[in-house]
C-alpha cells in the first residue's frame, strides 16, 4: 500500500485526471461529466479548508517549543495558545452575542485594522527618505506621483481643478497599461508553471523530496 | 444608548491598538508583544471556528442530507493531515495531487481568457476616430503596453530598435510607478484613517482614544528609560 | 540656524518624525472635522450608474472579500452601495471571503436600519447573510456551478430553503455581483461568474486599483469604485454623507504631509547629501 501511495507516476496521473475532469467540462457540455466535475470541485473546496489544520499545527508546535525552553517572553506564547483555545470555546456560547462577539469587536477587529494601518507610516517614511530626483527615471516617477497625490487630496479640486484630467490621464493610461502588462506576464507564467506541474517537472509542489525523484 | 459592553469594547480595543502602534517607537516592547500575540491567538481561534463551520456546513450537513460522495472529501482531508507525520507523510500525496489538479483546472480554464486574451483584445482598439482625448488615451495605452513589454524581454539581446523600445518602456514604467505609488499610498492611508475614524465616531470615543494614546506612550517611555523594555520583550 | 544646518536636518531627520506628524495630521481633523469640498471622478459616476441600474427584485450577490482592516477603508463604499440596493428593493445575499469579515454585515446593516425599515426588508425574504462561504477558488467555483449543492445554510446554521436563494442554481441566476475587496476571492468571482456573463462591480482598496482597472477597460467589470476617496464620492452622489466624506479632511492632510516630506527630503538631498558626496 505504501509503495502505491509513494508512486510518483500515480500521483501525476491522478493530478492530470483531476485537472481534465475540471478543465474539459468547461468547454464541452456533457451533463454527466459536468455533474462529476462540480462534485470534485466541492470536494476540493472542503479538502483545501482542512489544510488549515497543517498551518495550525506548525504554529502551536512552535509556540509550545518556546514555552518548553523558557525563552525570554515565553509567557507571551503561552498566552497566545491559551487565547486560541479560548476563542474556540467561546464560539460554543454563541456568535451573535457573548464572549465570542466581544473578543471579535474588542480585540480581533481593532488589531487587524492596526496591522495594516501601520503600513501607511512605513510607506510615508520610506517615500520621504528614498524618493530622490537623482535621474530622469526618478524625476518621472516623482512628477507623476506628485500630480496624482495632489489630485487624490479632495481639497486640491477646489483650487486646481485643471489637475484632475492630467492625474486621471496618468492613472488611466500608464498605470492601467502597467497593470495590464503585469497581468499578461503573470498569466503566461502561471500557465507555464501549471503545465510544468502537470507534466511532473515540479516535484516540490507534489511534496516529493529531491532524493525521491 | 451606550452600554457598558460598548465602553469595554472601545477601551480594550483602543488600548491594544495603541500597544500595537508602539512598534513605531523604534524598539520592540512587551506591549507590542501583548497586542501581537492577542491578535494571533484570538485571530487564529476565529479562523479555526469559521473554517470548521464551513466544513460542517458544506460537507457534513450535505452528507447527512444524503450526498454521500462528499464522504470522500472527509477521507481525503484526513489523509492530507498526514503531511506532518515524519514516517507516513506519503499518505498526503494523493489528496494533494487531486487538490492541485482540480485547482489548476479551475484557474487555467479561465485565466487564459481574463488575464491574456481579453487583455490583448482590449489593447487592440481603433487608434483613429473619436475625439482627441479618446485618441490620446488609446494611443498612450497601446504604445505603453508594447514598449513596457519589450523592457521585460530577458531571453534575447536588446539591440537597435528593440533597445530603444525597451528604453522608452522603462521611462513609461517609471511614469506608471509614480501613479501606482500614489494610489497605493492612498490605500494605505485609507486603512489608517478608517481605523482612527472608528475611534473618533461617535464623539464619546474620543477621550478614550486620547487617554489610550497618552497612557501607552507614557508606559513605553518609562520602560525605555528604566531598561525594562529589553528585559521583558520576548525574543523571536 | 544656518542654511547648511537646515539642509542637514532635512536630509538626516529621524524617521519617527514622519510617524508623529502623520499621526497628528490624521487624528487632528478627525477630532475636529473641517469639511472639505470633493469632486466626483468619471469612474465613480460610472459605478453609480451601474449600481443604480438594478431593478426591483434583482438578485444581488454582495461579497465582502476583505479583512476587517480593509473594511475601514472601503466602509463608505459598502454602506453607500448597500443603501442604493435597499432603496431599489433588490434581493441581497451577503457572502464573505475572510473569517474576520463575518462581523461586517452586522455593522453595515446597523447603519442602514432606517432604510431597511422604510423599505420593509425582512430577513430571508429580502436579504440573507451566508457568512464565510468563499475560503478558496474551489468553493467559489462550486457556488457558481451548483449553488444549491454548495450552500444549504446561512451563517447561523438556518436552512436557506425558505429564502429567495432557493431560486438560485448557477451563475446565470444572479443579476449583479457587488464585490468589496482587498484581493481575496475577487479573481475567483471574476473567473467563475463575471467571465461567464454575470455583471460585476468592484470596490477595491487603493493598492489594487492598477491591477483591477484592466478588467474594467476590457469590459469584464461594469465599473470600479476606488478606495476611500471613491466611497466618499459615492456618498456625495447618493446624497448621504457618511464616514467617507468626514474622513476626507484627514485624507487631504495626509497626502499634503507626504508631499511636503518628499519635497523636504529632496531639498536636503541637493542641499546637503549630494555635496557631502562631492557632487557624485
Amino acid at each position: 500500500m505504501a509503495e502505491i501511495l509513494k508512486n510518483r507516476q500515480l500521483q501525476i496521473a491522478v493530478m492530470a485526471l483531476a485537472f481534465l475532469l475540471v478543465f474539459v467540462p468547461y468547454f464541452i457540455e456533457v451533463p454527466a461529466l459536468e455533474a462529476a466535475s462540480t462534485k470534485l470541485i466541492t470536494i476540493t473546496a472542503i479538502v483545501n479548508a482542512v489544510t488549515l489544520v497543517l498551518a495550525l499545527q506548525s504554529q502551536i508546535r512552535r509556540g509550545l517549543n518556546i514555552v518548553q525552553r523558557r525563552q525570554t517572553g515565553w509567557y507571551f506564547k503561552a498566552y497566545m495558545i491559551i487565547t486560541m483555545v479560548l476563542m474556540v470555546v467561546f464560539a460554543f456560547f454563541g456568535r451573535e452575542t457573548g464572549p465570542y462577539h466581544w473578543v471579535m469587536y474588542a480585540i480581533v477587529n481593532p488589531l487587524s485594522s492596526v496591522n495594516y494601518g501601520i503600513l501607511a507610516f512605513y510607506m510615508a517614511s520610506t517615500a520621504a527618505r528614498a524618493f530622490r530626483a537623482r535621474n530622469t527615471q526618478a524625476m518621472l516617477l516623482l512628477t507623476t506621483g506628485f500630480i496624482v497625490l495632489l489630485y487624490q487630496a479632495p481639497l486640491t479640486g477646489a483650487y486646481a481643478p485643471w489637475l484632475e484630467p492630467i492625474a486621471l490621464y496618468f492613472g488611466d493610461t500608464f498605470g492601467m497599461a502597467a497593470g495590464r502588462m503585469f497581468l499578461i506576464s503573470v498569466t503566461v507564467g502561471a500557465i507555464v508553471f501549471g503545465v510544468r506541474v502537470l507534466m511532473g517537472k515540479e516535484t516540490s509542489v507534489l511534496g516529493v523530496g529531491k532524493e525521491e525523484v | 444608548m451606550v452600554t457598558m459592553i460598548d465602553y469595554s469594547i472601545t477601551i480594550v480595543g483602543a488600548f491594544l491598538a495603541m500597544c500595537m502602534f508602539t512598534t513605531l517607537y523604534g524598539k520592540s516592547s512587551p506591549l507590542y508583544a501583548l497586542a501581537e500575540e492577542s491578535y494571533i491567538g484570538f485571530g487564529t481561534g476565529l479562523t479555526i471556528v469559521i473554517n470548521a463551520e464551513y466544513i460542517w456546513r458544506t460537507g457534513i450537513v450535505n452528507i447527512m442530507k444524503g450526498d454521500y460522495i462528499l464522504i470522500l472529501a472527509l477521507i481525503l482531508g484526513a489523509m492530507i493531515l498526514f503531511r506532518v507525520h515524519p514516517k507516513y507523510n506519503y499518505v498526503a500525496r494523493i489528496p494533494i495531487a487531486i487538490a492541485l489538479g482540480a485547482q489548476f483546472g479551475l484557474s487555467l480554464r479561465t485565466i487564459i481568457f481574463s488575464g491574456f486574451i481579453q487583455q490583448i483584445t482590449a489593447s487592440i482598439v481603433p487608434l483613429f476616430g473619436g475625439d482627441m482625448v479618446t485618441m490620446l488615451y488609446r494611443w498612450t495605452i497601446a504604445l505603453s503596453v508594447i514598449f513596457m513589454m519589450t523592457f521585460f524581454f530577458y531571453s534575447i539581446e536588446l539591440t537597435g530598435p528593440l533597445a530603444t523600445s525597451a528604453k522608452i518602456g522603462e521611462y513609461f514604467l517609471y511614469t506608471a510607478f509614480g501613479a501606482i505609488f500614489a494610489q497605493t499610498f492612498m490605500g494605505r492611508l485609507g486603512l489608517f484613517v478608517g481605523f482612527m475614524q472608528s475611534y473618533t465616531v461617535p464623539p464619546w470615543k474620543k477621550p478614550i482614544l486620547l487617554a489610550a494614546m497618552f497612557i501607552v506612550f507614557a508606559i513605553i517611555v518609562i520602560m525605555d528609560r528604566t531598561g525594562m523594555l529589553e528585559k521583558y520583550t520576548p525574543v523571536e | 540656524m544656518s542654511d547648511n544646518s537646515l539642509m542637514k536636518t532635512l536630509a538626516t531627520y529621524d524617521r519617527r518624525w514622519v510617524y508623529l506628524v502623520l499621526f497628528l495630521v490624521v487624528v487632528g481633523p478627525l477630532l475636529q472635522p473641517i469639511g472639505m469640498p470633493i469632486s466626483v471622478s468619471p469612474d465613480t459616476e460610472q459605478y453609480y450608474e451601474a449600481i443604480s441600474s438594478v431593478e426591483e427584485g434583482d438578485k444581488i450577490l454582495f461579497t465582502l472579500n476583505t479583512e476587517f482592516s480593509g473594511y475601514n477603508e472601503i466602509q463608505s463604499g459598502i454602506v453607500a452601495t448597500m443603501r442604493v440596493f435597499i432603496e431599489h428593493n433588490t434581493k441581497i445575499c451577503v457572502a464573505v471571503g475572510h473569517p474576520e469579515a463575518t462581523g461586517i454585515p452586522e455593522l453595515v446593516f446597523k447603519q442602514l436600519e432606517e432604510e431597511l425599515d422604510a423599505n420593509g426588508y425582512v430577513y430571508g425574504e429580502d436579504y440573507v447573510i451566508l457568512g464565510y462561504v468563499m475560503p478558496n477558488e474551489a468553493s467559489v467555483a462550486s457556488m457558481s456551478q451548483d449553488f444549491q449543492g454548495a450552500i444549504t445554510q446561512d451563517w447561523l446554521g438556518r436552512s436557506i430553503d425558505d429564502t429567495f436563494l432557493s431560486e438560485i442554481n448557477t451563475w446565470e441566476d444572479w443579476d449583479l455581483i457587488a464585490d468589496f475587496t482587498t484581493g481575496l476571492a475577487t479573481t475567483f468571482l471574476l473567473n467563475h461568474f463575471a467571465l461567464r456573463g454575470t455583471p460585476m462591480t468592484v470596490n477595491c482598496i487603493g493598492v489594487m486599483i492598477a491591477s483591477q482597472k484592466p478588467y474594467v477597460d476590457s469590459g469584464v467589470y461594469l465599473a470600479i469604485l476606488q478606495s476611500m476617496r471613491g466611497g466618499a464620492e459615492l456618498e456625495f452622489l447618493t446624497g448621504h454623507p457618511g464616514p467617507g466624506l468626514t474622513a476626507m479632511d484627514a485624507f487631504t492632510f495626509g497626502h499634503y504631509m507626504l508631499l511636503l516630506f518628499i519635497l523636504a527630503g529632496n531639498l536636503g538631498y541637493y542641499g546637503y547629501t549630494k555635496q557631502q558626496r562631492g557632487g557624485r
